[in-house]
């Protein structure tokens, strides 16, 4: 089955909302920002549903919500506490911790995977910005 | 009359004679040295190969896009005593480099993966291959955090537990 087919409910939604669709090799590629990060959770439970182990290795589903800068954003740990570190790595020391569900602020996201924050004790470092999702 | 007709014959045959010597001083060695001559100058035509036979260039080799093999043909159109040119170029598009994009995902990994310690990631030519296991709660997860990496394709080979 073509690619374009077995996920036209995510490829509708992702032109909805202008994410680059792009197909190459046996590769479909879905690229961009999104209003919300409530967008971002639905194309996500999309991708679950049409492939539900993440075993067809033929989609790449690379979209971020909008967030600006000085916004407010929520911790989506799993279950843990969300390290707040003093520079953006695995490798540098943990300054705080922030809890499961805590909205903080977003100070700057200038390092695209490591975003700076300062959480209810203003207290500032980075944490990994796929543990964290814009609040509207 | 008939000395008219012998004149017009006579000129006839010294013309034909005359054009023919001249065809004969068109040498394809010398046709073929200046067209590839031309082709030297382009460095993206460096692997096209011309070969003339009566006047008819033929191109053959490999280049890296469309503009290439037609950058080449114009060109060798354009050489003196050249009548026609057979296209047989091809177009052998270059392989993509990943280095680059293996050393910037290979460098951001090592966060993506540090709270799935079962997982193990290879990453060649932009694919990031997953072998170990997961918990599938977790699966979810790791699979936003490596999409957000980037890559070209991630091939799962975990075991989902």
């Amino acid at each position: 089955m073509a690619l374009t087919e077995k996920y036209k409910e995510l490829i509708d939604l992702a032109r909805e909302n202008n994410v680059m669709v792009a197909e190459t090799g046996n590769v479909l590629k879905l690229e961009g920002t999104v209003p919300t990060a409530a967008i971002k959770d639905k194309m996500w439970e999309i991708y679950q549903r049409l492939d539900p182990q993440f075993k067809s290795n033929d989609l790449l589903l690379n979209v971020k919500a909008a967030v600006t800068e000085g916004g407010k954003v929520r911790v989506v740990t799993q279950e843990s506490r969300l390290n707040i570190r003093k520079g953006p790595g695995t490798d540098q020391p943990i300054v705080g911790k922030a809890e499961k569900g805590e909205i903080i602020t977003l100070i700057s996201k200038s390092n695209d995977l490591w975003w700076l924050v300062r959480d209810v004790d203003g207290e500032e470092g980075y944490c990994y910005a796929q543990y964290l999702e814009p609040v509207q | 009359m008939k000395a008219l007709r012998f004149m017009t014959a006579i000129t006839l045959i010294l013309a034909l004679g005359m054009s023919v010597a001249s065809c004969k001083k068109v040498n394809d060695a010398d046709v073929q040295k200046a067209a590839q001559e031309v082709l030297m100058t382009d460095p993206a035509l460096a692997g096209v190969v011309v070969t003339v036979q009566e006047q008819v260039a033929t191109l053959t080799g490999i280049v890296e896009d469309d503009a290439a093999k037609a950058v080449a043909e114009s060109a060798v159109t354009a050489v003196e005593n050249v009548k026609s040119v057979v296209n047989q170029i091809e177009v052998v598009p270059p392989a993509p480099d990943y280095t680059e994009l293996d050393a910037a995902i290979n460098a951001a990994l090592a966060d993506a993966l540090k709270d799935h310690a079962k997982v193990t990631a290879a990453v060649q030519d932009g694919v990031i291959t997953l072998t170990g296991e997961i918990r599938e709660k977790e699966l979810p997860t790791l699979m936003e955090k490596l999409n957000a990496l980037n890559p070209v394709q991630i091939v799962n080979n975990l075991t989902i537990k």
